[in-house]
């Protein structure tokens, strides 16, 4: 199927998520804008406005009733879904880079930029999920990155860690309730950003982005790499499908470094790897320049892509991706049907 | 001869995935029975969260 493009956006895509019913999904953007979409036609449902800067970060709460942002004017904003309205706002002393909600929504935690005079922090706030209630302007948890930048965080399983991963390429693994670090490990290069982490469905396990080209599967609670995924480009985002045992990662070579031909024929591609077997698979080629960010459908049937190209790129996978089966995939997949 | 190292090569490579598969499983179902443990409801649920009105059926006239 084609894909779908929303062109509603002025600047650079920063991220792109679906909420859990997989029928929004919402858009963020150096524009200041932060859009609501339908998923399966690509009409707008609607924006939300009062951010000063540009937008780092979106995530929708698992009722999709509560919307959390950042971005470059030091805040986080809480919105309801439904109505635009802005409910709420925290002030940091520098940008937020990242915000998510916990699996139950009744958490959400944000990373904080480092800056001169300030180390970057993770900071965490109990939400109330009645989009009437007053929020709470006290944090519940504040974690202080002291030896490296934390890039981006998010939640394990049952709210029981805090993943957060650095700027110098490693992963450290907080206690969620006492911020106490737990473990800490160098799974990308030295000194290679990490750009994005994002969740298996049941949060047990994540995947990583670097800038050191390579994307990897961990496990929550060993911190222990169980999968990586080789490209030849720097990646900004990758993302777990469901259903298939695929993963898609999205990157590109900054613009200045890459020859005008290849932008102006959309050469900047999504590509597909086999999550367990690791090789590539395909890849899906569209926008003029380096994806930032990539999300799939929470039914495992699309995915939609963050461009610097300001576009984002909504696509329903056809039948030939959900027929794809390794030979040891069908020999299990025959099996079972004997049992 | 070397039709018969290509071969030998295929089946290792096949048989390197048979392995992969099965550990993956086996290390995702012990995840799965931890949560089970754990009760995860919302994460046993591909994390969503079961609602009041779930399975209710709306009438619009």
């Amino acid at each position: 199927m084609r894909p779908i493009l929303l062109s509603g956006h002025e600047r650079a895509l920063t991220q792109v998520k679906y909420n859990p019913d997989g029928d929004l999904i919402f858009s963020v953007s150096k524009d200041h804008v932060v859009c609501a979409w339908f998923s399966h036609n690509g009409e707008r449902f609607g924006t939300y406005h009062g951010h000063q800067g540009a937008l780092w970060t979106v995530d929708v709460d698992p009722t999709s009733t509560l919307l959390a942002t950042g971005g470059a004017d030091n805040t986080m904003r809480l919105w309801e879904v439904n109505t635009g309205e802005l409910l709420s706002t925290w002030d940091f002393p520098t940008a937020v880079k990242r915000v998510e909600f916990s699996p139950d929504g009744r958490q959400l935690l944000c990373v904080t930029e480092k800056r001169s005079g300030h180390l970057g922090t993770v900071v965490v706030f109990d939400i109330n999920p009645d989009p009437k209630a007053q929020q709470s302007k006290e944090h519940t948890l504040r974690i202080v990155c002291e030896d490296s930048k934390a890039t981006v965080a998010g939640f394990s399983y049952l709210a029981e860690f805090i993943i957060v991963c650095h700027e110098d390429g490693s992963i450290s693994q907080y206690d969620a309730k006492t911020g106490e670090k737990l473990f800490n490990t160098q799974a990308h290069e030295e000194d290679m950003l990490i750009t994005d982490l994002q969740w298996a469905p049941d949060r047990t396990y994540f995947i990583t982005a670097c800038k050191d080209k390579t994307s990897k599967i961990v496990a929550a609670d060993s911190l222990e790499v169980l999968k990586t995924f080789v490209t030849d480009t720097p990646l900004n985002s990758a993302a777990i499908t469901p259903v298939k045992d695929y993963v898609i990662l999205g990157g590109g070579q900054a613009a200045m470094d890459v020859t005008t031909t290849s932008a102006r024929q959309g050469k900047f591609e999504a590509r597909f790897y086999h999550k367990i077997f690791q090789e590539e698979i395909g890849r899906v080629r569209g926008h003029f320049g380096p994806l930032n960010y990539v999300a799939v459908h929470p039914d495992g049937t699309g995915y939609c892509s963050g461009g610097e190209d300001g576009y984002v790129r909504v696509h329903h996978f056809d039948k030939p991706y959900f027929d794809f089966m390794y030979e040891v995939e069908r020999e299990r997949a025959q099996e079972l049907s004997n049992l | 001869q070397d039709l018969a190292k290509k071969n030998t090569a295929n089946r290792q490579v096949v048989e390197a995935r048979r392995q992969m598969l099965k550990e993956w499983l086996e290390w995702r179902e012990s995840m799965i029975r931890m949560l089970e443990e754990e009760g995860a409801e919302i994460e046993l649920n591909n994390g969503k969260v079961h609602r009041d009105h779930d399975g209710e059926v709306q009438e619009i006239e």
